[in-house]
C-alpha cells in the first residue's frame, strides 16, 4: 500500500524504467527457471538413459562370465566401471541371487538382496538401477548399479549460474535500451509538461509545445497547442477589451470632472448671486419693520417676522452651500495640525455665544494631523457645533474628545450626551439636506455633517457615527497618518 | 576359484612369515566357508556338463540351414557324465532343442553338430578330430592338449577349477562362429 502511494510520486521516467525493467525482470526470471527446470529433467533422463545402456552393455558382456562362473572375469568387466566416475556401487548376481562380484569406488557398502530388491530410479541423492543379465532369453544374473548424482547437482548448479548470469547481462543491455526507449515516451510528456509550467510562469501564450509524432502524445501536444492559442487569442482580446474600456473611462472621467467643475461653478455663482437679492429682502423688511411698524397689524407683523426668519435661514443655507462647494473645489494644503488646541479654541468660541447650562467638556491634548487647517476647522467647528446643540437640552453637557492612533490612522472619537439619533437613519446622516429632526426642534441647514463628510474624504480618511435615541452620539473620524506630502 | 589365485599371489609378495600365515589362515577360512556353495557342491562333471551346455550356447554354426533345427550333441567312447547329460536333453540352446545322443562310430554321419569326445577315445583322437572336420562338428573333449590336437574345446583343471581353452583357428575353418566372450573366458585361445 505504501509503496503503491509512493510510485504515485516517482517521476515519470523512473516509473517508465521501473515497469519496464520490472516486466523484463520477471520474463528473464521465468525464463530462467524454466530453462533450468528443463535442464534438469533433460540431464536426468540422459543420466539415466547412459545408465541403462552402461548397466545394457555390462549386462551383455558379463553374460558368458556368469554362466562360466568367472568371477575373474566379472570383476575385471565391472573394473571398468571405474573409469565412470560417478558409479559408486556395482554388484552382479547369479541366477539364484547370490552376489558373484561387486565393486565399490566410495565408501564400503553391501550388495542388497536381490530377493527384495531395493528401489529403482532417483532415491535420494543417488540413482539405482537393477538390469536382468540375459542369454537366449534366459535370466542368468542381475546387475545392480548405484550412481550418485552429485555430477547432476554439480552440472544443475553450473546450468544455474550460466543461466542466471546471462540473464543477469540480458537484463543490463535491457537496463540501456530502456533508459533510450523511454524517452521515446517521456521525452514529449516532458516536452509537453516543461512548456505548460513555462506558459504558468511566465504567462507568455506564444510559447507553443513542441509536437513530435502523430500517436496519442502527438495529438495531446497538438490539442495543448490549440488550446493555448485560444487562450492566446482570447487573452489578446481581453487585453484590447480593456485598453478599450480605458480609454473610454479616461473618456468619462474628464466629461465628468469637466461637469462636476461647471457644476460647482455654477453653484457658487447661483449661491453667490442668490444672496443679493436675499440681501435685498432682507434689508427692505429690516426697514419695512423699523420705518412702518406702526401701519401693521400683529399679523402683518408676524408675516414680516417670518418673512426675515426665513431670509436668514436662506442666508445661512446659502453660506454653508458656498463652504460645501469651497470644501470641494480648494486645493489642499497639508500642513501639521494640532486637532487639541483647535477644539479648545472652537470650544471657547462657543461657551462666548451660549453657556446655558453648565458644561464638562474633555479634549484629549496632544492630537497632531496632516492636513488642511482650514478645512479641518470647518469640519471640526461642524461636529462640536453639533454636539453642543444636541445636547443642549440635557441638564448638564458632556463633551468628550479622545485619539486612537495605529500605524496608518488615527481616530478621533467626539461623543456627546445629547439625544443622539435613530442608527436606522445612519446612511442619511451626512447626504446633503437630510435632516433627521425637525427645524422646531433644533435648527440647522442639513449641509453640515455633508461638508464633514466632503472635507474627510478629501483628505482620504473616513467618518462613521454611532448612536442611540435619548443616549448621545458618536463619531468617529479617520484620518490617515501622513508625512508632509499631498 | 579366485582365492586361491590370490592367496598364490600373496605368498610371493608377502614381507613375513607371520602375516603370510595369517592371511593364509584367513584365505582358508573363507575358503571352507565360501567354496561349498559355488563349486564343492558340484561335481567335476557336473559342472563340465553345464559348461558342455553353456558352450553350445555361444558357438554359431553357418552352415546350417535355420534357426530352429535341433542341435544334436554326440557322446563318443565311454560316457563320463553318466546321466548327467540327461537334463540337459531338450533344453534350448539359441532357440535350438539340445539332442544329446551317443554315436558308436563317427565317421557314419549321424548328423551330430556337437561331439563329446571321450577319455577313453584319446588313442582314436587324430581319426575322430579329422571326421569331426569333415562333418564340421564342435569337438570338445577333456583329452589333455585336446586343442592342440585338432579339438576346438578342450576342458582343462588349474588346480581346483574347470576352465577351458579354444582352438579359434580350427573353428573358423569349419565355419563355426565362437562368441567373444566365451573367447574371452578361455585360459588360452589358439588363433
Amino acid at each position: 500500500m505504501i509503496g503503491r502511494w509512493r510510485l504515485r510520486y516517482w517521476p515519470l521516467k523512473a516509473k517508465l524504467l521501473f515497469l519496464t525493467l520490472f516486466t523484463s525482470t520477471l520474463g528473464i526470471v521465468l525464463v530462467c527457471a524454466s530453462l533450468i527446470v528443463v535442464e534438469n529433467q533433460n540431464y536426468r533422463q540422459r543420466l539415466e538413459s547412459e545408465l541403462h545402456v552402461i548397466a545394457g552393455i555390462l549386462a551383455e558382456q558379463s553374460a558368458a562370465a556368469l554362466v562360466f562362473e568367472d568371477n575373474n572375469q566379472l570383476t575385471s568387466i565391472i573394473s571398468s566401471l571405474r573409469r565412470i566416475e560417478t558409479i559408486r556401487q556395482a554388484c552382479v548376481f547369479d541366477a539364484t541371487g547370490s552376489v558373484m562380484s561387486s565393486l565399490n569406488t566410495l565408501e564400503s557398502a553391501d550388495c542388497p538382496g536381490i530377493l527384495e530388491p531395493p528401489p529403482m530410479g532417483f532415491v535420494g541423492d543417488y540413482y539405482q538401477l537393477l538390469v536382468p543379465v540375459t542369454l537366449d532369453n534366459e535370466t542368468v544374473g542381475h546387475l545392480y548399479l548405484v550412481s550418485h548424482l552429485r555430477a547432476l547437482r554439480a552440472h544443475i548448479q553450473t546450468f544455474i549460474v550460466v543461466v542466471f548470469g546471462i540473464g543477469a547481462l540480458i537484463q543490463l543491455a535491457l537496463v540501456f535500451v530502456a533508459l533510450k526507449l523511454q524517452r521515446v515516451v517521456s521525452q514529449p510528456i516532458l516536452a509537453l509538461s516543461g512548456t505548460a509550467e513555462r506558459i504558468a510562469q511566465e504567462h507568455d501564450y506564444s510559447i507553443r509545445a513542441p509536437v513530435s509524432g502523430n500517436d496519442e502524445l502527438g495529438r495531446l501536444g497538438t490539442t495543448f497547442n490549440e488550446m493555448i492559442g485560444t487562450i492566446e487569442q482570447q487573452n489578446r482580446r481581453i487585453l484590447e477589451s480593456r485598453a478599450g474600456l480605458e480609454l473610454i473611462v479616461e473618456d468619462r472621467t474628464s466629461q465628468l470632472s469637466l461637469a462636476n467643475k461647471e457644476l460647482e461653478a455654477f453653484s457658487y455663482s447661483v449661491s453667490h448671486d442668490l444672496r443679493q437679492p436675499l440681501r435685498a429682502i432682507e434689508g427692505f423688511g429690516q426697514a419695512l419693520e423699523e420705518d412702518c411698524a406702526d401701519q401693521l397689524n400683529e399679523t402683518g407683523k408676524d408675516y414680516l417676522r417670518r418673512i426675515r426668519a426665513a431670509s436668514v435661514r436662506m442666508g445661512s443655507l446659502i453660506d454653508g452651500l458656498l463652504v460645501l462647494s469651497r470644501v470641494s473645489r480648494q486645493p489642499l494644503e497639508n500642513q501639521r495640525v494640532n486637532i487639541s488646541g483647535m477644539l479648545q479654541e472652537i470650544t471657547e468660541e462657543l461657551k462666548e455665544i451660549s453657556y446655558s447650562l453648565p458644561t464638562d467638556i474633555r479634549i484629549q491634548s496632544g492630537i497632531w494631523v496632516i492636513g488642511d487647517g482650514r478645512m479641518l476647522r470647518i469640519a471640526f467647528q461642524n461636529l462640536l457645533e453639533n454636539a453642543w446643540k444636541y445636547s443642549s437640552k440635557e441638564v448638564q453637557r458632556v463633551i468628550d474628545v479622545s485619539a486612537t492612533a495605529d500605524s496608518r490612522f488615527i481616530t478621533i472619537a467626539i461623543c456627546d450626551n445629547g439625544v443622539g439619533f435613530n442608527m436606522k437613519y445612519v446612511n442619511k446622516l451626512f447626504v446633503a439636506f437630510n435632516r433627521l429632526h425637525t427645524p422646531s426642534e433644533f435648527g440647522g441647514t442639513g449641509i453640515g455633517l455633508a461638508t464633514v463628510y466632503r472635507v474627510i474624504r478629501r483628505h482620504s480618511g473616513d467618518i462613521s457615527a454611532k448612536s442611540e435615541v435619548g443616549n448621545g452620539a458618536s463619531f468617529y473620524i479617520k484620518l490617515p497618518v501622513l508625512t508632509d506630502q499631498h | 576359484m579366485p582365492l586361491y589365485e590370490d592367496v598364490f599371489n600373496e605368498q610371493q609378495t608377502a614381507r613375513g612369515y607371520p602375516l603370510f600365515l595369517w592371511k593364509y589362515l584367513v584365505a582358508l577360512i573363507l575358503c571352507a566357508s565360501l567354496a561349498p556353495v559355488h563349486a564343492s557342491v558340484r561335481s567335476e562333471y557336473e559342472i563340465k556338463a553345464a559348461f558342455f551346455y553353456n558352450f553350445t550356447r555361444f558357438v554359431n554354426w553357418t552352415h546350417l540351414p535355420d534357426n530352429e533345427s535341433p542341435l544334436r550333441a554326440c557322446v563318443i567312447g565311454d560316457n563320463p557324465f553318466g546321466d548327467l547329460l540327461e537334463p540337459l536333453n531338450g533344453r534350448k540352446s539359441q532357440g535350438r532343442k539340445l539332442e544329446i545322443t551317443g554315436p558308436d562310430d563317427v565317421s557314419a554321419d549321424h548328423g551330430c553338430h556337437v561331439l563329446f569326445v571321450s577319455v577313453s577315445e584319446a588313442r582314436n583322437l587324430s581319426g575322430i578330430v579329422g571326421a569331426a572336420h569333415e562333418q564340421k562338428l564342435l569337438t570338445i573333449s577333456d583329452i589333455p592338449n585336446f586343442i592342440d590336437r585338432g579339438g576346438i574345446i578342450g576342458y582343462i583343471k588349474q588346480g581346483n577349477v574347470i576352465r577351458f581353452e579354444i582352438n579359434l583357428r580350427v573353428a573358423n575353418t569349419l565355419g563355426l562362429t565362437i562368441d567373444s566372450r566365451l573367447l574371452e573366458l578361455a585360459s588360452r585361445v589358439i588363433r
